[in-house]
């Protein structure tokens, strides 16, 4: 029994991957660009079936606000790190309230259930 | 005149096995990690189904969320209502249902993650208000039609696994 549950462990072990967005609630500061605002966040990958990643800022209600970011799409290696800068119109500033990523999966991609994951930091 | 001489060289022996020591650092930051911890697969028990559930020959996805700081993300995850590739279907309709279950968890008390579940339209939703590990459980079943069979092929869906900081 001992042996099996191992075996399951060191299975699921090697199987897993992950997706981190952090920080949970990042804080907008004026940038070098006047009426611009702007926050790192930081990206980790080790899912190896994913490889690029989508941006996206939303307001409370979780409709889109317009941000700036290169590129808005992540090509990201497996168990690599990318910081993102995300930056904002001051107009936009107080409506913003959720900065997410999200895994994009190619349409060549053919597994029989496949699993999306998106993290939504909060701004505070 | 010997002791001497070993009091000396434990002298001068005694900073070099200090400088030896060597500081690791770290910070633990609040986040949530989504693992993808079991891809799933449909079982085809009838001509008429496809089916995740172990009892119907197939395999449950497993989404193992970690948590590092209690009532700081919200859970969602959201089953499938539609193939992202599938062999044409016609105009027949694919009828959807789907759960999510807390299974495992790093800490008993986890279990009211269930107990607080919100459920809306495919989506079930966990204030995530303990901090450790929980693995969801995520069944999907897809009926074709009225008793008509699925067309032969490969069949895809996606499940959409989020962490929604609160």
């Amino acid at each position: 029994m001992r042996a099996f549950i191992i075996l399951l462990l060191v299975l699921n072990g090697g199987y897993a991957s992950a997706h981190q967005w952090t920080p949970t609630y990042p804080k907008l500061k004026p940038s070098h660009v006047t009426g611009v605002y702007t926050t790192k966040m930081e990206l980790f990958n080790s899912r190896k079936e994913i490889r690029y990643y989508s941006v996206g800022v939303f307001d409370k209600d979780w409709n889109k606000v317009p941000f700036v970011t290169s590129p808005s799409i992540l090509r990201i290696s497996y168990l690599d790190k990318r910081l993102v800068d995300i930056y904002l119109h001051k107009k936009h500033k107080n409506k913003a309230h959720y900065i997410c990523s999200r895994s994009k999966i190619l349409s060549s991609v053919r597994d029989p259930s496949i699993i999306a994951s998106r993290i939504c930091s909060k701004i505070k | 005149m010997k002791k001497p001489l070993i009091i000396l060289a434990a002298l001068l022996t005694a900073p070099m096995l200090v400088s030896a020591t060597t500081p690791i650092s770290g910070t633990v930051a609040s986040k949530c990690i989504v693992t993808t911890d079991t891809d799933g697969v449909y079982g085809n028990p009838s001509a008429t189904k496809l089916s995740t559930a172990t009892t119907d020959g197939g395999v449950l996805p497993i989404i193992r969320y970690d948590i590092i700081t209690a009532s700081a993300y919200n859970a969602k995850v959201t089953t499938p209502i539609s193939f992202s590739s599938s062999p044409s279907l016609g105009s027949e309709t694919v009828t959807w249902t789907g759960s999510t279950v807390a299974n495992q968890m790093s800490d008993a008390g986890m279990s009211v993650f269930n107990t607080n579940k919100v459920v809306y339209n495919n989506t079930s939703e966990f204030p995530l208000t303990i901090a450790g590990s929980v693995w969801f459980d995520v069944s999907s079943v897809a009926t074709y039609g009225y008793n008509k069979a699925f067309p032969a092929g490969s069949y895809s869906a996606v499940v959409t696994a989020e962490c929604i900081a609160q």
